[in-house]
């Protein structure tokens, strides 16, 4: 058996799954801890422009929206995202068309759950994520998410918050967004960066957490239906609750 | 600048108005502004009650001239009073937005001095924060009744929804419980902003105004009245259907203030939660207020309108999952509005099963009873088993064990061990 193991970009998983889409019984995927099977071979893909190009090519002409399915897919924060994807592009191979809508078969099934897994935590981290005001008028909002969706929300925030100079900072993966009122870039970080605050910080942290105490109606406790809307993992960052 | 102090208090008495979406409208950011309105809405934070905080919820000021007996802010009674001015509410809701605390403001207000004063207040405060803020997040305003048509008309071009709050199901009630406010004082805005709204379509789209993009909404408090559930949903869908208002909020009665004129208990949250199942049924499913309760009835509390309905209507089960309209599809209890979509994309590609189903996750314990999946039948063929099946699944989401005197059919099935 054949283990692919890629170095986690898209066009390394595309590289792999050129000979691994025929290759019927391997593995691909970009996890270091992966367990391996007895009677495996181990091959460490280089992502190579032109066979990702040709798997690309081939699957915009089968299906033209797969190639956004399959990236969020690849953003997932769990070992077994190229494999989903990888099933799903054999789907797609196999009955050269979209199948997106073939929703009681298990690849499509499995596809569209890891996808939901990664688009709503991007749809609630744009409620979740909290700035704190910097000395310099930089705003910071640090957060560790467990898809890579750093790049998804980012859009969200520059068109809302255009006059505001921010960065957003997720610790978990080490990179961040900065954005200056103009252009935004994506650069690598340390997990901990100090950021002086500015004076009226510590009064508007407080304001919120008196606000989020008095719009509560303490006679109709409900935590559990709190914390599945609010997972308590999210909760790191947000004043009102630490 | 707004102290804790006052933050509590003009929070505290805008905390039971339920209505919290953030969702229909979808303002840009302008050149040089802050905000913008998300289409769907967007929830910032969940509270220890299991609402949401999407709006920063808050009242001009509490001092209240009128006497509704049922408010805490009631002009006789001995609160903490406290308000804000136009300035302070601005300056509060740009540092929560640019913290992403908040998606916008939700501005209400007790009646301070006229109708009139108040509500150009509110509107100052409106106008204030689009145009020397720049700010073009989500502002959901709530009317004053009787004020001047032309401040509450001027308020739909600067914010994104309105709501005027119909409170009780039935003038008689209003008479009583609120003397000072009347049945016309708050439909006849309602019908004047609809009315408004739908001429804005009418014009060109190059010259077309913003005009509540968000449309209205009202809310009803259930329960601190006697009318029926069959009544409050015949009111909900005449309003739906006469304002083309967004949403019908329903908020079980809460006794803060002891009154002779009132029930001193709580009306509960499951004929709350009943009223919401019942008026997303008429939303969303196709189903009409007379389909759903009658005149005088009420919603049963055993399982929900969808099953009741359906346990009414046998004649119309099983649907046959692989060849069903979606209409019929919608009325099978258990499947949603996703579950039918999901149903008619499938089929297209293979016969459906009943593991298939499972696997696409749609629901089966309320569902098996009134489907067949080609052919095939697995829900029991008695009705009055089916009924009591149903209250058993009901009952047990709610990790209670069963009692010999609960619902009739329930105790009697506890008692012999049969389903």
């Amino acid at each position: 058996m054949n283990v692919y193991i890629t170095d986690g970009s898209e066009n390394s998983f595309y590289t792999a799954v050129f000979n691994a889409c025929t290759d019927k019984n391997c593995i691909v995927t970009s996890s270091h801890t992966v367990q391996l099977p007895m009677d495996s071979t181990v091959i460490v893909v280089q992502a190579d422009g032109n066979k990702c190009g040709r798997v690309q090519k081939k699957l915009l002409a089968y299906a033209p929206r797969c190639l956004k399915d399959i990236s969020l897919i690849l953003r997932r924060g769990s070992a077994a995202k190229e494999q989903v994807a990888l099933e799903y592009i054999r789907l797609i191979v196999q009955k050269r068309a979209p199948v997106g809508d073939m929703l009681s078969h298990p690849a499509v099934i499995a596809a569209r759950e890891e996808k939901k897994k990664v688009t709503l935590e991007a749809h609630r981290f744009t409620g979740f994520l909290r700035f704190m005001e910097g000395k310099g008028g930089i705003y910071y909002a640090p957060f560790s998410p467990d898809n890579d969706i750093l790049e998804l929300i980012l859009p969200h925030f520059t068109a809302r918050l255009a006059d505001q100079p921010f960065v957003i900072h997720d610790t978990a993966r080490g990179k961040a967004a900065l954005y200056n009122r103009k252009e935004c870039v994506i650069v690598q970080t340390d997990e901990k960066v100090s950021v002086p605050l500015s004076d009226c910080e510590q009064h508007f942290q407080s304001m919120w957490k008196e606000y989020y105490r008095s719009v509560n109606i303490a006679e109709r406790p409900h935590e559990k239906q709190m914390k599945g809307y609010m997972p308590v993992r999210y909760w790191k960052y947000m004043p009102e609750k630490t | 600048m707004l102290d804790e102090q006052r933050l509590k208090i003009l929070t505290e008495s805008a905390k039971y108005d339920v209505s919290c979406s953030s969702s229909g409208s979808k303002r840009a950011n302008a050149k040089g502004g802050v905000g913008n309105a998300s289409v769907g809405g967007i929830c910032h934070s969940f509270t220890p009650d299991g609402r949401c905080i999407s709006l920063l919820k808050i009242l001009m000021s509490n001092r209240c001239a009128y006497n509704c007996l049922y408010c805490p802010n009631r002009a006789e009674a001995d609160v903490p009073r406290a308000s804000a001015t136009p300035d302070e509410i601005c300056e509060l809701t740009m540092a929560f937005y640019r913290r992403n605390y908040i998606e916008g403001l939700f501005l209400s207000s007790a009646v301070e001095g006229s109708p009139d004063s108040t509500m150009e207040k509110m509107l100052e405060t409106v106008i204030k924060l689009r145009k020397i803020y720049r700010f073009n997040g989500y502002i959901h305003l709530k009317g004053i009744p009787q004020a001047d048509r032309s401040l509450i008309s001027r308020a739909g071009l600067y914010v994104d929804r309105m709501s005027f709050n119909v409170e009780l199901p039935s003038e008689k009630s209003l008479r009583l419980l609120a003397p000072q406010k009347s049945k016309e004082g708050v439909l006849l805005p309602m019908k004047q902003l609809a009315l408004e709204k739908a001429a804005v379509k009418e014009e060109k789209a190059k010259h077309r105004k913003m005009f509540l993009p968000a449309g209205q909404t009202t809310q009803l408090i259930v329960g601190a009245s006697p009318e029926s559930d069959g009544q409050i949903l015949k009111l909900s869908e005449a309003m739906y259907r006469r304002f083309s208002l967004k949403r019908v909020y329903y908020s079980s009665y809460i006794p803060v203030v002891k009154h002779s004129l009132l029930p001193d208990k709580c009306a509960g949250l499951l004929r709350e939660h009943r009223l919401y199942q019942a008026d997303w049924l008429m939303r969303f499913y196709g189903f009409s207020a007379e389909e759903i309760a009658g005149e005088g009835e009420n919603l049963p509390e055993e399982y929900d309108p969808k099953c009741a309905w359906a346990l009414k209507n046998m004649q119309f089960f099983p649907v046959e999952v692989n060849k069903a309209p979606v209409e019929a599809l919608l009325r099978v209890p258990g499947i949603g509005t996703l579950g039918a979509y999901k149903i008619i994309k499938a089929r297209k590609y293979a016969a459906l099963d009943f593991d298939d189903l499972a696997k696409m996750r749609i629901v089966l314990k309320r569902a098996r009873h009134f489907i067949t999946c080609g052919g095939k039948f697995y829900g029991s063929e008695n009705a009055a088993a089916i009924k009591t099946m149903l209250m058993l699944e009901e009952k047990s989401e709610k990790y209670e064990q069963l009692s010999m005197f609960s619902s009739p059919e329930v105790s009697l099935s506890a008692l012999t061990g049969q389903l």
